[in-house]
C-alpha cells in the first residue's frame, strides 16, 4: 500500500464516521423511540413518565457515583430547564440563553443570547428539537429556531402580545411536523392557548383557545398553557394540561365550571381539534393550574388493561384517566386539602364555596404553589409506581371588592409547608412509602431507571438517589444551591450519566471509569 | 433517643429555608440593617423620574423577576419586595443597594454586578412599585397581587376567641396573655400578626445532641437535613455533626401550630385575631 493511498484511507474515516454519527439531530424515529444516548425531548420519550431503561448505575453501586463534569452558566438565573441530548450534545436553557455543551466533557459548544426587557423572566423549561433545529421560546413571546450545530438564528416569529401580558416560558413539543407550544399569563384577564407552528417556515398551522377572548359576558379567560404536553402517537392525541381562570382568586364574573381552564384536554395534533377534556379543577380560585404533566401509562387497572393518564395536580388530588375518551379511573388526595366537598359523578372535586378566597381570609390546604408544580413526577413501569415531589402545605387566601376583578384580584401567603417524595400505588392512589425532603419544599423533579433507582433533590440542596422500592437514600451530594429541575440521563461510549441542576450549575454524575 | 430528623414535620426555620423566601422572612430577619424606628422608615417616599422607573423596570426583569415575580410582588423563591422591612427601611437604596451588589448567600440570592445606574433605577423602580402597589388596590388597572389591611382582619369576635385560646384551641399550654404575648399586638399589626399566629417562622428550636461517648450538648437548632446536624452552643459557636454518628432530639414548640391547622375552622382564626389583637 503506497503513502498516499493509507493517507487517504486515514483521511476517509477521520471524515466520514463523526459526520455519519453527527449529521442526524432529532428525526422522528428518534423522538418516538429515544435511543439510549439521546434524550431528544423534555420528558425524554413522549410519554412524560421520565423513565429510563439504562442498568449501569444500580442501587448497589450508586454509591461510588462521581461528577463527570459541571458547567456553570455564570449568570443569577436558576437553571429550570431539562437539558436535551442528541448526538452528543446537551442543549439546556435559561430566559434569553441557550448553551450547547458536550455531553462528554461539559465544554460549551456554543452560547446564545437574546436580551429583551420585555415580559416576565420568570424561567425557561429547554428547547425542542426537530432534524437540526432547535425551538426556543423568549420572554418576550417570540419563539426562535436556531441551527443546532452553531446556534444560529434560522428564523423568529412573534407567537403571542407581550403588550397584553403573555411571555413564554415553556419547552415547546415538537410531534410530527408540528412544534406545538403554550403561552404564560397569570396577571391580565387574557386568552390561554396551544398554537402549532411549522418546523421549516415559522407559519402558524394551528391554534386550539382554551377560553374564550376577553369581555365575553359571564365567561372566563385565562387557561395559560405554561408546560407542555405528552403524545400517544398510536391513538394520535396530544395531552396538554391549562391553567387557572382569570380574574384569578375572584371567580364572580366566571360562573360556573370555567371550561377549559384548569382542565387536561387531548387534542388531534395534525388540526387542534379538541378529542376530550377533563376538568380537574372546575371553577378554581386559588391559582392551582393543571399544568403538571399528564404521564401515559399503559397496563392493568384493577385487571382490565388499560390505556391511561396520570396527574399528580397542583389542587391535591391525583386522577387517573382512561386516556382513549377522559373518562376518570380514580381521584384521590395526595395530601393535606381542605377545598372540596368530595367528588362529582365524573370524578372531578367539587369546590367548597366557603373556601373561596374572602375578605377576612380563608385557611387552604394546599398552597399557591400546590401540592406540586411544574417539576415533573416520574412513573416507575417496573414497580408500577408514580414518584411525586409533593408538598403538603397550608396558606390563608384574601379577596375583596376593592380588589378588583382584573388579573390576581386578591391576595395570598404561604403560611406552612413541606417537601416529601411520594410513591403512589395508582390502582388505589395509596402512598406505598414516602421520603421527608425538609421545610418549605424541594424544587426538584424525580426520574426512575429501570435499576431500582429513583433520582431526586430535597429541599436544601441535596441531590438524592433513592431506593425506588422504599425510598431510603443510597447516594447523596449537596450541591449548594436550590434544585428546581427535573433529571435526565443517558449512556455514551457505554458509560450512563445523570444530569442533574441546581442554582446556575449543571452537573453530569457518572460512575468512575474503569482504569 | 434518636428521631428521624423530617419526621417532626419540618416546620423549623433552619438555614437554607429560610433562602426560599417569604417577605416576612426577608424583613424580620434582617439584623445587619440599622434600626429604624417605624415612624422615621416609613415616612420617607422619594419619587423617581419615570425613565428612570423605566428603566429600573427592564433590569428587573431580567435579573430579578425570576425569583421576585412581575413587579416585584414575589416569585417562586423570592419575596414580595413591595411588603418587605427592608424595602420599607431604605431610604434612595442605602439598604438595597448593598444587598443587590452583595447578594444573600444565606438565602440564596446571588450577588450582580449591575452598574450603579442600574442599581439606581433598580431602587427607583423598586420604591415605585411599593407605592403603586398601595394606591392601585382597588383599581383594576393593576392585575398583581393585592395586600390585606389590618381593617380587613377585624370580623372575629374577642370573647370568643379567647375561650377557643384558653379551650379547644389548646393555645394556653404553651402562650400567656400576660407572658410571651404581653404585648404582641404592639409587636406586629394586621396580616404579619395573622402570620405569626398560624405559624411563627422564626421560632427557634432547641436540640440535644448525644455523643457515642454519652456526651450531650444542648442548644439552638441551626440545620438539619438527612445528613448533617447542627447548633448553636450556649456560647454562640456552631457546631455540626454527621446525624449517623450522633443521637439527636429536637424540640421544636412551632410543630404544634402545625397540628392545629387541620382543626381550625376560618371562624376561630377570626375569632383568636380578633384576641390577640386585644393584648397590646
Amino acid at each position: 500500500m503506497s503513502f498516499f493511498s493509507r493517507s487517504f484511507f486515514i483521511f476517509l474515516i477521520g471524515v466520514i464516521a463523526p459526520t455519519a454519527s453527527l449529521a442526524q439531530g432529532a428525526d422522528r424515529q428518534m423522538l418516538l423511540r429515544p435511543p439510549a444516548d439521546s434524550w431528544p425531548g423534555y420528558h425524554g420519550d413522549y410519554s412524560g413518565r421520565r423513565h429510563s431503561s439504562l442498568e449501569q448505575i444500580t442501587p448497589q453501586n450508586v454509591k461510588n457515583l462521581t461528577l463527570a463534569w459541571t458547567f456553570q452558566t455564570n449568570l443569577p438565573a436558576l437553571i429550570k430547564s431539562s437539558p436535551l441530548l442528541v448526538d452528543g450534545v446537551v442543549y439546556f436553557t435559561v430566559p434569553e440563553n441557550v448553551w450547547a455543551v458536550d455531553a462528554r466533557s461539559g465544554h460549551q459548544i456554543w452560547h446564545y443570547n437574546h436580551p429583551t426587557p420585555e415580559g416576565e423572566h420568570i424561567g425557561n423549561r429547554g428547547v425542542a428539537m426537530y432534524k437540526q433545529y432547535l425551538f426556543f421560546l423568549l420572554p418576550d413571546a417570540h419563539l426562535v429556531s436556531l441551527n443546532c450545530k452553531d446556534g444560529s438564528v434560522r428564523w423568529t416569529v412573534q407567537v403571542a402580545d407581550v403588550k397584553k401580558g403573555y411571555w413564554t416560558s415553556m419547552a415547546p413539543l415538537v410531534v410530527g411536523n408540528h412544534v406545538l407550544l403554550g403561552v404564560s399569563g397569570d396577571f391580565d384577564n387574557i386568552t390561554g392557548y396551544i398554537r402549532s407552528i411549522d418546523p421549516e417556515t415559522g407559519a402558524t398551522q394551528w391554534q386550539w383557545d382554551s377560553t374564550p377572548p376577553a369581555g365575553t359576558p359571564n365567561q372566563t379567560t385565562g387557561g395559560m398553557t405554561w408546560m407542555g404536553g405528552t403524545y400517544d402517537p398510536d391513538l394520535n392525541l396530544v395531552y396538554w394540561g391549562t391553567g387557572n381562570p382569570t380574574p384569578v382568586l375572584n371567580g364572580s364574573t366566571r360562573p360556573g365550571d370555567d371550561p377549559y381552564t384548569c382542565a387536561i384536554v387531548a387534542l388531534n395534533p395534525d388540526t387542534g381539534t379538541l378529542v376530550w377534556s377533563f376538568q380537574v379543577s372546575p371553577h378554581d380560585t386559588h391559582d392551582w393550574d393543571a399544568v403538571e404533566t399528564p404521564v401515559l401509562v399503559d397496563g392493568d387497572f384493577r385487571g382490565e388493561p388499560k390505556k391511561m393518564l396520570m396527574q399528580t395536580s397542583r389542587n391535591g388530588y391525583f386522577f387517573v384517566l382512561d386516556r382513549t375518551n377522559g373518562k376518570s379511573l380514580l381521584t384521590v388526595p395526595y395530601g393535606p386539602l381542605n377545598w372540596s366537598l368530595g367528588l362529582d359523578k365524573q370524578g372531578r372535586p367539587i369546590p367548597n364555596p366557603a373556601k373561596e378566597p374572602a375578605p377576612d381570609g380563608r385557611l387552604i390546604a394546599p398552597d399557591e404553589g400546590g401540592m406540586t408544580n411544574f417539576r415533573s413526577p416520574s412513573f416507575d413501569t417496573k414497580t408500577g409506581l408514580f414518584i411525586v415531589d409533593a408538598h403538603p402545605s397550608w396558606s390563608i387566601y384574601f379577596a375583596k371588592p376593592a380588589d378588583g376583578l382584573y388579573g390576581w384580584a386578591g391576595a395570598d401567603y404561604d403560611v406552612w409547608g413541606k417537601g416529601v417524595i411520594e410513591a403512589i400505588d395508582y390502582q388505589t392512589g395509596k402512598i406505598r412509602w414516602t421520603h421527608e425532603l425538609g421545610p418549605r419544599g424541594s424544587g426538584a423533579g424525580v426520574l426512575t431507571t429501570d435499576s431500582g433507582l429513583t433520582f431526586t433533590g430535597d429541599a436544601l440542596g441535596n441531590f438524592l438517589a433513592l431506593d425506588s422500592r422504599d425510598g431510603k437514600t443510597l447516594w447523596h451530594a449537596g450541591s449548594g444551591s436550590h434544585i428546581v429541575s427535573s433529571p435526565t440521563t443517558y449512556e455514551l461510549d457505554g458509560r450512563q450519566y445523570i444530569l442533574t441542576s441546581s442554582g446556575s450549575v449543571l452537573y453530569a454524575w457518572a460512575l468512575p471509569e474503569a482504569e | 433517643m434518636r428521631h428521624h430528623p423530617f419526621s417532626l414535620g419540618g416546620p423549623l426555620l433552619w438555614g437554607l429555608a429560610c433562602s426560599l423566601g417569604m417577605a416576612v422572612c426577608a424583613g424580620q430577619t434582617d439584623s445587619h440593617a440599622p434600626e429604624y424606628g417605624a415612624a422615621h422608615g416609613s415616612a420617607r417616599r422619594n419619587s423617581y423620574p419615570p425613565d428612570q422607573v423605566e428603566a429600573g423596570r427592564a433590569v428587573f426583569r431580567q435579573n430579578c423577576s425570576f425569583c421576585h415575580g412581575r413587579d416585584a410582588t414575589g416569585g417562586e423563591t423570592g419575596p414580595d419586595l413591595t411588603r418587605s422591612r427592608l424595602v420599607t427601611q431604605d431610604v434612595d437604596g442605602d439598604k438595597i443597594a448593598s444587598v443587590i451588589r452583595s447578594g444573600r448567600a444565606d438565602r440564596g440570592m446571588p450577588p450582580f454586578d449591575l452598574s450603579a445606574d442600574q442599581i439606581n433605577s433598580l431602587v427607583a423602580f423598586i420604591h415605585t412599585r411599593v407605592k403603586n402597589a398601595a394606591a392601585a388596590a382597588g383599581r383594576g388597572g393593576n392585575g398583581g397581587r393585592k395586600g390585606v389591611d389590618p381593617s380587613d382582619l377585624q370580623t372575629g369576635n374577642a370573647d370568643a376567641g379567647k375561650r377557643y385560646f384558653n379551650g379547644a384551641g389548646g393555645c394556653s399550654a404553651c402562650h400567656s396573655p400576660a407572658g410571651d404575648l404581653a404585648g404582641v399586638a404592639s409587636r406586629y399589626q394586621g396580616l404579619e400578626l395573622e402570620e405569626q399566629m398560624l405559624y411563627p417562622k422564626n421560632a427557634k428550636s432547641k436540640i440535644t445532641v448525644t455523643l457515642l461517648s454519652g456526651q450531650t450538648i444542648a442548644g439552638t437548632l441551626a440545620y438539619l437535613d438527612e445528613f448533617t446536624i447542627g447548633l448553636t452552643d450556649s456560647s454562640g459557636m456552631y457546631r455540626s455533626w454527621r446525624t449517623r454518628d450522633v443521637h439527636f432530639t429536637v424540640d421544636a414548640p412551632a410543630n404544634a401550630h402545625v397540628e392545629q391547622f387541620s382543626k381550625y375552622t376560618d371562624a376561630d382564626i377570626h375569632n383568636l385575631m380578633a384576641y390577640l389583637q386585644t393584648l397590646r
